[in-house]
């Protein structure tokens, strides 16, 4: 599934059944290489993230998670992995060898473990196990 | 043989981390080895009103080097600039070789060759790689008749220079060229025919 595909889709509790909010990011953790929880927005009050171990399925309609109280306010971890300076889309893409690859269009992740599967620029997919970080000058991949 | 850079396009490339970061960018080249290694480079913030950092990238902590950008793992394996310098110095036995722009190219057989204009280097493939300072550009002397067209010419492994003056043997010169896509094998000629010539 693509970053931009999953974007939007709302968050329903299975135990009530309510809208909880709208998919708006991922919080992306370069060290394991996978999305460790989805940005909200149009939440209820000051909630902000929903942990990616918190989600029952990432389904093609529908965010399904077992409780409306699974959201969180505000986390010190979440809050510096999800820093504008480390948004993946839009940037430029380099190699470990120094060149410049392409612009990251977009982000192929598994909706069953949240491992990102590829990185998408306009002439390639690369590996998601290559992709070393992302910060506010680029996204480097093991070249 | 390997990738060949000159000099003059590393300066200002951007220093990445592998977090995408720009710490820094290449300001100048430190050569050891009397100017036949790159030991290191000095940096430079980025942007537009930052000026020289006091910290220097070694050699040897350099990922990649490519035409869009140097590789850092992260900024942690920048060391003192001051200490980089006193390294270089040391290795290169004191000679001032410093600057050797513009300094004057001199066969061992006493012909001046031109003017140093860009340096050369050639950065071979593999972990560990050396970054070896393959050559020159050179601005041809008249007495060379080859116009005013720079030429490229391939270095020893080892080099002599004193700051103004840079030695080369006199067989260098049947190695001149002007095309920087054959001159990777050129030095390898000029440098396999020293060779041979030693035994």
């Amino acid at each position: 599934m693509l970053f931009t595909e999953g974007r939007g889709r709302k968050v329903v509790s299975t135990s009530s059944a309510r809208q909880l909010g709208l998919v708006d990011g991922y919080v992306v953790d370069f060290s394991e290489q996978r999305v460790v929880a989805l940005a909200l927005s149009r939440t209820e009050g000051k909630a902000r993230y929903l942990r990616w171990s918190d989600i029952t399925a990432f389904g093609v309609d529908a965010v399904t998670v077992p409780a409306d109280d699974v959201l969180l306010d505000s986390d010190p971890v979440l809050d510096d992995l999800h820093n504008k300076h480390h948004a993946i889309l839009g940037k430029r893409v380099l190699t470990t060898h120094g060149v410049e690859v392409g612009t990251a269009q977009d982000v192929d992740l598994d909706p069953a473990t949240g491992r990102l599967t590829a990185l998408l620029t306009p002439a390639d997919q690369i590996p998601g196990d290559r992709v070393l970080g992302a910060g506010s000058y680029a996204v480097v991949v093991r070249g | 043989m390997s990738t060949l850079l000159r000099a003059s396009d590393l300066a200002k490339k951007p220093v990445v981390t592998f977090g995408g970061e720009d710490v820094a960018q290449i300001k100048d080249i430190v050569y050891g080895a009397n100017g036949g290694r790159v030991e290191a480079f000095t940096l430079a913030g980025r942007g537009l009103f930052a000026g020289p950092l006091k910290t220097a990238l070694p050699w040897p902590a350099v990922v990649g080097l490519g035409p869009d950008a140097v590789i850092v793992e992260s900024e942690a394996v920048f060391v003192p600039r001051d200490e980089v310098l006193a390294s270089a110095a040391a290795s290169s036995g004191g000679a001032g070789v410093g600057d050797v722009l513009g300094s004057e190219v001199l066969t061992d057989q006493g012909t001046a060759l031109g003017r140093v204009r860009d340096v050369v280097i050639g950065i071979l493939p593999g972990e560990q790689a050396e970054a070896d300072v393959v050559g020159y550009e050179i601005d041809p002397a008249e007495t060379l008749n080859r116009g005013q067209q720079t030429l490229l010419i391939p270095l020893p492994d080892t080099i002599s220079a004193s700051g103004t003056h840079l030695m080369v043997p006199a067989s260098a010169t049947q190695f001149l060229t002007d095309n920087m896509e054959g001159f990777g094998n050129a030095v390898d000629a000029f440098r396999r025919q020293l060779h041979e010539g030693a035994v």
